[in-house]
């Protein structure tokens, strides 16, 4: 870690560039060490934690007297712990430990001033343990997506400060000459990010706006968060891992570019289709229904993008749990936008809106592509900065097959419940509590799923732990996979 | 009143299509749209050259 | 696309270019909008909310109600909205004016509550819904709100708003002790005082009501 002066000769602009040769591979590696393993194991933390929010909130909706009792517990509580603690708690810290590996990486720099990202980690976890706290404790904003209390969110801001004054220096003194497309996705989403999280604090917390212009802020924060800090940091590792895998450059570079300028264009204005039918203006839901429609283009070429590069190559699934991971999420992540469009249409929203669907497509979002993408990069990253094995691939297979079952299962399932609830409301023959009473196999069969991704998610910890506890082999410079990998078919 | 705020969003609107315009044109002046395939190949290099394989489940380690 | 700065440019014009529609041009377009005056009635609509039903509101949002329950009645023929007596008619920006937190909701696990408060005028009828929603709504999936009561002895006469609960359920939950009552809270209080002030029973110009042509044996 380096020391306060150092920090101050970063930081100065007359400081000269290095001019020095990249660093070894294994050097950014080791370098990037503190930093990932601390947003690792926070991000892991608060898996566990949402975890088990999740199945509290999904009993409580089919078994409403399940804890019925406590109000610290209720399912209007629990279920905002538990997407606190999956946004802010698992997606966020996890997305900081990639993204900074990544960085490091792309750079071909070794991490500077990892203390920074330490403290940071530090801030940022407190924050948000005070945020769910304080939310079961009832103070929560019911604001979607921004539902931690004010006193949380300076901790956030700290954090996302000393992030963002290391992202400069890193960007700053990086050794390459060119910049990969990822890199413009993460520089893109660690800018996009604060700016969303203040404006929304500020329209709707400090100084709320008037009437429904507050709808209008808290969905254009709470969807930008989704398009434009998830989304970039999950393709910016799809666009890394996939090629990196296979050995194998990405099919059509000049399709990145594309990709990355229409998603910032258009994911920015998409955010409107959650008010569809709302008391907003109605040009403003057009507005934002067309650029859901537009979606479509970055979504294509980014699918072309990926499924290309893995056409030949489909047998290398077998042999990487990296790959597996994030092909599987890039698969997601083409449908879950294509749904996502669709959702837009007018005639599609009248029967989506308001139901389960919109659930299941959010998490075909968050956790079929998004965190199965983190899972993947996991994967890949500590091996090399531990320079240790992981102790076990039945464990990878159990997690593998556990929550790529089980979040299928999950998003199909409440899809299929959400469609026939939304066609059933819109029946006004149909008493309500009827449509209730018909979405409850569904609500079971979505405790079921989330028990299977639960089991994913304990083999994910343990093996995780295991390998940090254990011995890093004797003489050991790289993980084995560096050296002497073993035989793999052609390509 | 109101049309002082009008004209001033539609300033701004203009002010940045236009600065986003020029921004693709300059680019493309300047060779930042061009080589497409030395950026595909940046993230390879002699430690992991293309056409090896990076990754693979771990193998169980015979005890020797 | 190597120049930093380049990058740096494009990314801040996009968010740039969004907030500037979304948020900016919706905020100067109505974002003063004020109460309509009515001349006939000789007073401004929608109604403040008195100070009881805006501690309510606190409630409704510490409890996240908005997490089941949507406040916006979508326009006839969007939907079954107006049909199944959520409302006579659209949900209009104006209503919201005077909400310190607007809280639209996304979900309809249960129904619209924009005009609970003309729909279910009876506080009685919120105070057993909430204090259990099977004794009103057999098969509801809504959870218990028990701890917003007290059952507690009665200390000279009971209280008017004594929750009166069907007697074979008093004697199943050991709620039928002589001498006892079971009464709201005074968060309960202001919970339902919230929900009965939202109605929406007012028009304006931009938003006259809807008479629906209400199918035989429709239910709500």
């Amino acid at each position: 870690m380096a020391s306060a002066s150092s920090l101050a000769a970063s930081l100065n602009p007359g400081t000269p560039p290095d001019t020095g040769s990249r660093a070894e591979l294994s050097e950014i590696d080791a370098s990037a060490r503190w930093p990932v393993i601390v947003f690792l194991l926070s991000a892991l933390a608060w898996l566990l934690i949402g975890t088990v929010f999740a199945i509290i909130s999904s009993i409580k909706l089919h078994t409403p007297e399940f804890l019925g009792g406590y109000e610290w517990l209720t399912f209007g509580r629990a279920r905002t712990a538990h997407l606190n603690a999956v946004v802010y708690g698992w997606s966020t810290n996890i997305a900081f430990a990639v993204a900074f590996w990544l960085m490091a990486r792309l750079s071909r720099a070794r991490l500077r001033h990892a203390g920074l990202l330490v403290i940071a980690a530090c801030f940022w976890n407190l924050g948000v343990t005070l945020g769910v706290i304080g939310i079961l404790a009832g103070d929560s904003t019911s604001i979607e997506w921004l539902e931690m209390p004010p006193y949380a969110t300076p901790l956030l801001f700290v954090a996302y400060a000393l992030v963002g004054v290391w992202a400069v220096i890193t960007f700053r003194f990086r050794r390459t000459e060119h910049i990969y497309v990822s890199q413009w996705y993460l520089l893109a989403a660690l800018f996009w990010f604060p700016w969303l999280y203040s404006i929304a604090q500020i329209m709707l917390i400090f100084e709320p706006a008037r009437g429904t212009v507050q709808a209008l802020v808290n969905w254009w924060f709470a969807h930008n968060v989704l398009g434009l800090w998830f989304t970039p940091i999950g393709l910016a590792a799809a666009y890394y891992f996939i090629p990196k895998v296979l050995g194998k450059p990405i099919h059509s570079y000049y399709l990145s570019v594309l990709g990355f300028w229409s998603l910032a264009i258009f994911y920015n204005w998409a955010g409107v289709h959650h008010l569809i039918g709302g008391p907003v203006p109605a040009w403003v839901i057009s507005a934002g229904v067309a650029a859901s429609l537009m979606m479509v283009i970055p979504v294509v070429v980014t699918g072309i993008n990926h499924h290309l590069t893995m056409v030949g190559s489909f047998g290398a699934l077998r042999y990487s749990p990296t790959l597996r991971f994030v092909v599987f999420g890039a698969v997601n992540y083409t449908l879950v936008s294509l749904t996502g469009s669709a959702m837009a249409i007018r005639s599609v929203n009248e029967i989506t809106h308001f139901t389960h669907f919109t659930v299941g497509h959010a998490h075909q979002g968050m956790y079929a592509f998004f965190t199965m993408v983190m899972f993947g990069s996991v994967y890949y990253i500590l091996p090399r900065i531990l320079l240790k094995e992981w102790p076990s691939a039945s464990l990878i297979r159990t997690h593998f097959w556990a929550v790529a079952i089980g979040v299928t299962l999950y998003w199909v399932d409440l899809e299929i419940g959400g469609w026939i609830q939304g066609l059933q409301m819109n029946n006004p023959g149909i008493p309500f509590i009827e449509v209730v009473r018909n979405t409850m196999p569904y609500l079971f069969v979505r405790s079921l799923a989330g028990i299977l991704m639960t089991i994913g998610h304990v083999a994910f910890a343990v093996n995780i732990v295991w390998m940090l506890g254990a011995r890093r082999p004797a003489g050991a410079t790289a993980p084995t996979l560096f050296h002497n990998p073993p035989a793999v078919p052609a390509r | 009143m109101e049309w002082i705020f009008y004209t001033l969003a539609f300033l701004i609107a203009t002010a940045i299509s236009g600065t986003a315009v020029y921004a693709l044109y300059w680019s493309s002046q300047h060779g930042q749209l061009r080589d497409f395939e030395r950026g595909a190949t940046s993230i390879f290099d002699d430690q992991e050259p293309v056409g090896r394989m990076t990754d693979h489940f771990p193998v169980p380690r015979r005890k020797s | 696309m190597n120049r930093g700065p380049l990058i740096f440019l494009g990314i801040f014009l996009a968010l740039a270019f969004s907030w500037t529609g979304i948020v900016l041009t919706n905020q100067i377009q109505y974002g003063r909008l004020t109460p309509f005056y009515d001349q006939n009635e000789g007073k401004t609509f929608p109604d403040k909310p008195s100070g009881l039903a805006e501690r309510g509101r606190l409630v409704y949002q510490d409890l996240g109600c908005l997490y089941c329950h949507s406040q916006q009645v979508r326009r006839p023929g969007f939907g079954a909205d107006t049909e199944r007596g959520w409302g006579d008619r659209q949900s209009v920006a104006r209503d919201y004016v005077y909400e310190k937190r607007v809280f639209l909701g996304t979900m309809r696990t249960g129904p619209d509550l924009r005009n609970i408060g003309a729909r279910q005028p009876s506080a009685d009828w919120h105070y057993l819904h909430l204090y259990d929603p099977q004794l009103t709504s057999p098969g509801s999936i809504m959870a218990p709100f028990r701890f917003l009561f007290e059952y507690h002895r009665v200390v000279g006469e009971r209280s008017p708003r004594a929750l009166t609960l069907p007697a074979d359920y008093a004697k199943q939950h050991g709620l039928d002790r002589p001498g006892y009552e079971l009464v709201p809270t005074p968060r309960a209080e202001a919970l339902v005082a919230y929900l009965l002030s939202l109605k929406d029973t007012y028009e304006y110009p931009e938003a006259k009501p809807y008479v629906p042509r209400r199918p035989e044996g429709a239910a709500r």
